[in-house]
């Protein structure tokens, strides 16, 4: 009798489960916002069966786009510039910008504009590694080694070596080991290889996602400094295929270095 | 259907785009926000390609000459978003389109806003900063 109490109660938890996830992502297969389903975004948090916050859906404005300072809520001359870094940010343009020519957006610019999503693995356990699938730009992901630690020298790279914790409701993710070619925003604020990023992400309902970043490079800046951006959760919308290179007018022929 | 009527208006204005949507490069590296263009024409060509979608048109100069013009567009995935899709727009549809010129002089204008033959207006998502 209790074993059927059970099964009935179990099947009853995945149709309310499996329910609320497709209410949240809904079936439109990301094909226009006219599926978009009707989702109250101040709803609770969602949670895998270990109690471990569910970060999934599709999200956008994670990270900066056009300016970090402005957007990341600082007053103009805040961000802590050194001398070299401020001279290397004052001889750029808008059009030798690393992403117009197809090439990734780094931490943290790459959350800021086109979709993505966080994917957990396993949900039915504690994450071992968690991965964020890019639409854009570039269509790509990142990946993130739960409770990991950092290789001795790792190779300088766009999206750099992350190692991942819960600190409560909080994911807190470490990155070193990044190369020096992307900007953190179109206006051409600079990073060295000495960037380590210190990200919290904490899910504060169903629709809102902050992201506070801590950027760290005592080759760019003069100490380190704190940003902040909150990820919307984008109702019924799924991440798209983006082939940035496919007709760019700069593309690989341009031969971006 | 060849174009029949051809405008071509050069004004000058500052519009902001309500809806920034991914885009790709650097909006006002390539084009200028003051020039508006609007041209009324035949579509000759659609190019639903990454990073940004581009349709092609002959519009009718007032000398009666016929100008191929080139109109970027938003990403396939953005304007699908704003419910266009790859058929919206078909070889030899009678369109109005407004766009922002290009800097460089060329036939090109990053495209605000399109006018189909049956009055329906489309969202082209110009100002396609990121």
């Amino acid at each position: 009798m209790n074993r059927v109490f059970l099964v009935a109660v179990s099947t009853l938890t995945v149709i309310i489960v499996a329910g609320t996830f497709a209410a949240q992502e809904g079936r439109g297969g990301g094909r226009g916002r006219g599926n978009a389903p009707r989702v109250a975004l101040d709803g609770p948090v969602p949670r895998f069966p270990d109690g471990t916050v569910d970060l999934g859906g599709a999200w956008t404005g994670g990270g900066p786009v056009q300016d970090m300072e402005v957007q990341g809520r600082f007053k103009p001359g805040e961000i802590p510039l050194l001398p070299a870094a401020r001279k290397l940010m004052e001889s750029r343009t808008p059009e030798d910008d690393p992403h117009a020519y197809c090439m990734p957006m780094g931490v943290p610019r790459q959350a800021g504009n086109y979709p993505w999503r966080f994917v957990q693995y396993p949900t039915h356990k504690k994450a071992t590694h968690i991965f964020v699938l890019w639409e854009g730009n570039i269509h790509s992901f990142r990946q993130i080694f739960m409770d990991a630690m950092h290789p001795a020298d790792p190779d300088p790279t766009w999206f750099g070596h992350s190692v991942g914790k819960w600190e409560g409701d909080t994911l807190v993710i470490d990155t070193v080991g990044f190369n020096d070619k992307f900007w953190f925003d179109r206006r051409g604020h600079p990073h060295t290889e000495q960037l380590h990023t210190i990200e919290r992400w904490t899910r504060k309902d169903l629709g809102h996602l902050d992201n506070q970043v801590t950027i760290d490079d005592p080759g760019a800046y003069s100490r380190p400094f704190t940003t902040t951006y909150t990820a919307t959760l984008q109702p019924g919308e799924e991440i798209m295929e983006y082939i940035c290179n496919e007709n760019n007018d700069y593309g690989v022929a341009g031969g971006f270095r | 259907m060849r174009v029949t009527i051809g405008i071509l208006v050069i004004g000058v204005s500052v519009l902001v785009s309500g809806a920034r949507l991914a885009g790709h490069h650097a909006f006002s590296s390539e084009y200028d926000e003051n020039k508006v263009v609007t041209l009324k024409g035949t579509v000759t060509k659609i190019e639903w390609m990454n990073p940004h979608a581009k349709f092609f048109i002959d519009a009718m100069n007032q000398d009666n000459s016929v100008t191929n013009w080139e109109f970027e567009l938003a990403s396939p995935n953005s304007l699908t978003r704003e419910g266009w899709d790859r058929h919206t727009l078909t070889v030899g549809d009678a369109i109005t389109v407004s766009g922002f010129a290009a800097k460089s002089g060329r036939n090109m204008a990053s495209t605000r806003s399109v006018t189909t033959a049956d009055g329906k207006a489309l969202f082209g998502g110009t100002q396609g900063i990121q």
